[in-house]
């Protein structure tokens, strides 16, 4: 018998034991792979608003050139800076244009003069937003309004941390006690299995020659509760994937790119096979003693 | 392979089960070990299997010392020794079939022969159709004999029999130990067999080595009864 035919005859003969088995590395593997799926969904989310315009200082009116240069010399200065645009009094008719050309109402009335010129500035470190805002507000004469979505973005900062947290937390406790699980099983069948191991070792069997069938098994269950718990979750993400974007719109929350999933499944792969031997090594070196 | 006992002593707790054991067996011998129940036989067979240490003493198994030996060595030396259990230690969920193939795969047999060598000891102990059944399906007879075609089947250098006919009866017994005798001959097989049965013993006209409460007592050769 090859190890891996005495490896399936363990698995038969005590059913429920590796029912209970596979299914705590499915668990952990199916919440492994969706809090990745709706980790990089918030990521998208964060992206999003990243490359939006993040601080808009409105300027005065009949401020000259070399004042407008200055002050975009000095918003450059600020470390974590990543864009700073000017919009001026004609461009931002344009947009205002662009953007109600279908109430021609509206357009026909607001001429480039009564719109102020602006810098939008998008940074790449949040924190310098809260800076430029404190330093610019108190610059009247030549800021006219600020306008920084700060409660939006730390709010959104903190739920983005917090599913984070949540998520990897519950990971944590889930695979802990999938890989405890394990451990337990792995040694409940080496019991089940004492007298076997205890004569196959009077025949002259090594110590690995036994564990091995053991070692075997948990690298099975890792890898099938990372195959089917990645299986369960790409198909949920794939049902569920119209209803969520349309509920994030503009955003693409599940994006369906063949090489993430790819790269996702092959590195749960590695980590199932790699828990899964881990345990049984655990459970093997505890419970063969002779 | 040469087995030498040297000195040896062995002690459960402050009870000696074996006391200042000396002897030597050649290659090819076909030893008795008698004794009472409880003279220390099975711990002598045991401490051949390395399954208990020594106490003190030495116990040499050709070029090894049991006493001073790694893991490695045990498990190597094991697989040149055939093992007739009192108790058969068949593996209860596997059939006949499987338990000598799991031997055969432990000790490497070529994977192409296992089958025919299967075949060949099943042939050699008169198994025929019963090793396709659980040990559990078995007679005693039958568990014996299962037991010996596994001891058989590694073709080992050395065959520990612990009490082989305690289970059998007279002709069954006859024909194990006339069995055991032909592998002593024929392959020059070490063979080191407890027994009650003294006339058994008596008939065979080989070495006895008779144990009293854990002491060698006589060391003697029988000559054969016509």
């Amino acid at each position: 018998m090859s190890p891996l035919q005495t490896t399936w005859h363990h698995i038969r003969r005590s059913p429920f034991q590796s029912m209970v088995a596979a299914i705590a590395m499915f668990l952990s593997f199916f919440f492994i792979s969706t809090f990745i799926i709706i980790n990089s969904g918030l990521s998208s989310v964060l992206k999003y608003f990243e490359t939006k315009p993040e601080i808009t200082i409105f300027l005065k009116d009949g401020l000259d050139t070399t004042t407008v240069e200055n002050l975009k010399k000095e918003l450059s200065g600020y470390q974590g800076i990543k864009e700073i645009t000017f919009i001026s009094k004609e461009k931002a008719l344009s947009i205002y244009k662009e953007q109600n050309k279908n109430n021609p109402l509206l357009t026909e009335m607001v001429t480039a003069s009564i719109l102020p010129a602006s810098f939008e500035i998008t940074v790449s470190e949040p924190e310098v937003l809260e800076k430029i805002y404190q330093n610019y507000s108190t610059k009247t004469n030549v800021v006219d309004e600020i306008i920084y979505q700060k409660d939006i973005i730390t709010s959104l900062l903190n739920w983005t941390n917090a599913t984070r947290k949540i998520g990897l937390a519950i990971i944590l406790i889930i695979g802990s006690i999938s890989f405890l699980t394990m451990i337990t099983i792995i040694g409940m069948k080496i019991t089940n299995r004492k007298d076997e191991i205890k004569i196959s070792r009077l025949l002259g069997a090594s110590s690995f020659y036994v564990k091995k069938p053991f070692l075997l098994e948990g690298v099975i269950y890792g890898l099938f509760g990372s195959v089917f718990g990645f299986l369960f979750s790409f198909l949920l993400a794939l049902i569920s994937q119209k209803s969520v974007n349309s509920f994030f719109q503009p955003v693409v929350f599940i994006d369906l790119s063949i090489s993430f999933y790819l790269i996702l499944l092959f590195a749960e792969i590695i980590v199932g096979t790699f828990l899964g031997f881990i345990a049984s090594w655990i459970g093997a070196k505890r419970y063969i003693k002779f | 392979m040469k087995i030498i006992f040297d000195q040896v002593d062995k002690k459960f707790g402050i009870v000696y089960a074996l006391k200042d054991i000396n002897f030597e067996i050649d290659q090819g011998e076909f030893v008795f070990i008698i004794g009472n129940s409880g003279a220390g036989k099975s711990t002598l067979l045991k401490l051949i299997l390395n399954q208990l240490k020594p106490s003190s003493g030495k116990v040499l198994l050709g070029d090894v010392d049991l006493s001073k030996s790694s893991k490695d060595d045990v498990d190597n030396t094991r697989r040149k020794i055939g093992v007739v259990f009192q108790d058969y230690q068949l593996i209860s969920d596997k059939t006949i079939e499987e338990n000598i193939a799991l031997i055969l795969d432990i000790v490497n047999y070529p994977k192409e022969k296992i089958q025919s060598r299967i075949d060949k000891v099943i042939k050699e102990v008169n198994l025929g159709t019963r090793r396709f059944l659980f040990p559990s399906q078995l007679a005693g007879g039958e568990l014996q004999r299962a037991s010996l075609a596994r001891a058989l089947a590694i073709e080992p250098e050395v065959i520990l029999a612990d009490e082989p006919t305690g289970n059998l009866d007279p002709e069954n017994s006859w024909n194990l130990v006339k069995l055991l005798k032909d592998i002593n001959k024929e392959n020059n097989t070490t063979i080191i067999m407890t027994t009650h049965n003294n006339e058994i013993v008596e008939s065979m006209g080989k070495r006895v080595i008779k144990i009293n409460e854990g002491e060698i007592v006589k060391d003697y050769n029988i000559s054969k009864k016509s």
